[in-house]
């Protein structure tokens, strides 16, 4: 399968602070890829990066194999909207929607209508006074209406309300699903987003934590809960990528799959075990410390290039 | 070259801030110049008196009216519309280019419009009253080669160097613009230290055309700062 982005040993400084660090990775063509990790994580930097708004201090970044920076071929066929927008002073939707076919060759009318409605997006108040989740819809119509070969969504459900997330979830599965894309797209909302993702990838510290199908999520890591005394004797000598205790109950989250000799001595102990969800996998690799020994990157099969 | 259109068209996308708030600023300045010609036509000065002519034409209120506006113009069209174009994934190279042009566009319009309104002040004999207001000795005092060309020069600097003070503050942050400004200062005091002892000769020999070519180095100055500040600059 080809890859639409690939990104080799990237790093990318601002001053002394390391906003990315060695990272390496690929986005097949065709696949929703959730980039997700914790505020300040480096998910905003890969997008600005693959997006040729940002260049790398050092590595290799391809998108559609070429680099994006200053590359009107490329870019032409991107689209990224930031979580944080900036409109020119004065506009309004009209604006908006009037000049985003210029530079969008496949942007799509009906779609934009359509998001502009369901969303009630007022057409006669200045874009800077919208509400935040209002800000956010304008941004789903660029994105979606856009219909880029490659659309990079940024936060995109900030302050939406729950229909406006509903709409937007159906309205892009419907749309990819008769006119196919590379979408990558950062959120906090994971459990509402996970079912579009085909692919994850979580960001921690600049460095890409996980990175593979959303099939292979279920054995990346597991949750052990029961008695302090038995939640230590089962995970240690496992990698801990996080853990909470009170008042003698203990609850810790895994690296890997629940082995059935785990599994079995669990069952003798009292403790319950479970597959970490999405959620908590993305929540356990914010919380651990840097030097925290489970740091191994864990990358699955078909993930890099 | 689509780039470069499509960013021309992104510019021109604020119709109103480009075609109508300099004629509501014109037709606003004209409105406030005849109420103070009437001030003084009250109290006891004469239309069509060499002292009223001198008088009104030395009042160069339209250029002070227009230059804050246009310099904001000129910011506003490339700090907010820079990173909104990158988002609609211009390059730099054709945003700046782009810019440009809007520039040359923008300062042909307005020099348009003032040689039409200098025409219709001409025709009516001065608004049938009296009254100066694009007839005036910054503006020519009535020649249309003048008026055009310090309309024109006269916009598009403050539309360029609007547009590298922004390009600078895009950046640097705030430390941009404070540091083109100590810049523009140090050269125009450097300047000042080397030539005032010849003030006087200067002044003599001044010739209209050296204001034209000063323009001339500003706007190509403002324009290649603009695309040196910008070529390398991120949006976050």
């Amino acid at each position: 399968m080809t890859n639409v982005i690939e990104i080799g040993s990237l790093t990318r400084s601002f001053g002394r602070t390391k906003a990315l660090d060695d990272v390496t990775l690929a986005v097949p063509e065709g696949s929703i890829c959730g980039l997700l990790g914790r505020n300040g994580a480096g998910k905003t930097t890969i997008m600005s990066i693959v997006s040729g708004q940002d260049r790398p201090t050092s590595g290799r970044v391809e998108v559609f194999g070429q680099s994006p920076f200053e590359n009107e071929s490329v870019l032409s066929r991107i689209s990224f909207v930031r979580d944080n927008q900036r409109y020119p002073d004065n506009y309004r939707l009209h604006h908006v929607l009037r000049i985003a076919p210029d530079f969008a060759p496949n942007w799509n009318e009906e779609v934009a209508a359509e998001l502009v409605e369901g969303f009630r997006i007022p057409e006669k108040t200045d874009i800077k006074k919208l509400s935040r989740g209002q800000l956010s819809s304008v941004g789903i119509v660029l994105g979606l209406a856009s219909r880029a070969p490659l659309t990079l969504l940024d936060e995109p459900y900030l302050g939406l309300d729950v229909t406006g997330r509903a709409l937007f979830h159906s309205m892009l599965l419907r749309d990819y699903a008769a006119h196919p894309r590379t979408i990558v797209l950062s959120t906090h909302l994971i459990e509402e987003s996970e079912a579009l993702f085909d692919r994850v990838v979580i960001v921690d510290r600049g460095r890409i934590r996980v990175d593979c199908e959303r099939d292979e999520v279920s054995e990346l890591a597991f949750t052990i809960t029961g008695s302090t005394d038995a939640v230590e004797r089962l995970s240690a000598g496992h990698p801990v990528l996080k853990s909470h205790s009170v008042a003698g109950l203990k609850s810790v989250t895994v690296q890997g799959a629940i082995a059935d000799d785990i599994r079995a001595e669990a069952r003798s102990l009292g403790a319950q075990m479970a597959p970490a969800s999405l959620q908590e996998i993305v929540a356990a690799f914010g919380e651990e410390p840097p030097e925290s020994p489970a740091l191994d990157i864990k990358v699955k099969k078909g993930a890099r290039a | 070259m689509n780039a470069i259109v499509s960013t021309v068209k992104l510019h021109l996308n604020k119709r109103a801030a480009t075609f109508a708030v300099p004629l509501y600023i014109a037709g606003m300045v004209a409105v406030i110049s005849v109420l103070i010609s009437l001030v003084f036509w009250r109290s006891g000065s004469l239309p069509g008196t060499a002292g009223w002519i001198q008088g009104s034409q030395s009042n160069p209120g339209i250029v002070y009216a227009l230059v804050g506006f246009l310099v904001y113009l000129g910011v506003a069209s490339v700090a907010t519309t820079f990173p909104f174009a990158l988002t609609l994934g211009a390059t730099r190279r054709a945003f700046v280019t782009g810019a440009l042009i809007w520039d040359v566009i923008t300062s042909a319009y307005i020099a348009i419009i003032f040689a039409v309104l200098n025409a219709i002040e001409m025709a009516t004999h001065h608004w049938i009253a009296g009254f100066y207001i694009f007839d005036i000795y910054v503006l020519g005092a009535g020649d249309y080669g003048r008026l055009v060309t310090i309309v024109f020069l006269g916009v598009l600097s403050c539309l360029t160097i609007g547009g590298v003070f922004a390009a600078a503050w895009v950046r640097f942050g705030a430390r941009g613009p404070q540091a083109i400004g100590v810049v523009i200062i140090l050269v125009i005091l450097t300047a000042l230290i080397f030539l005032v002892p010849s003030a006087a000769a200067i002044a003599a020999n001044f010739q209209l055309w050296w204001l034209a070519v000063a323009a001339v180095i500003a706007v190509v100055l403002s324009s290649v700062g603009t695309w040196l500040l910008l070529r390398p600059a991120i949006v976050r």
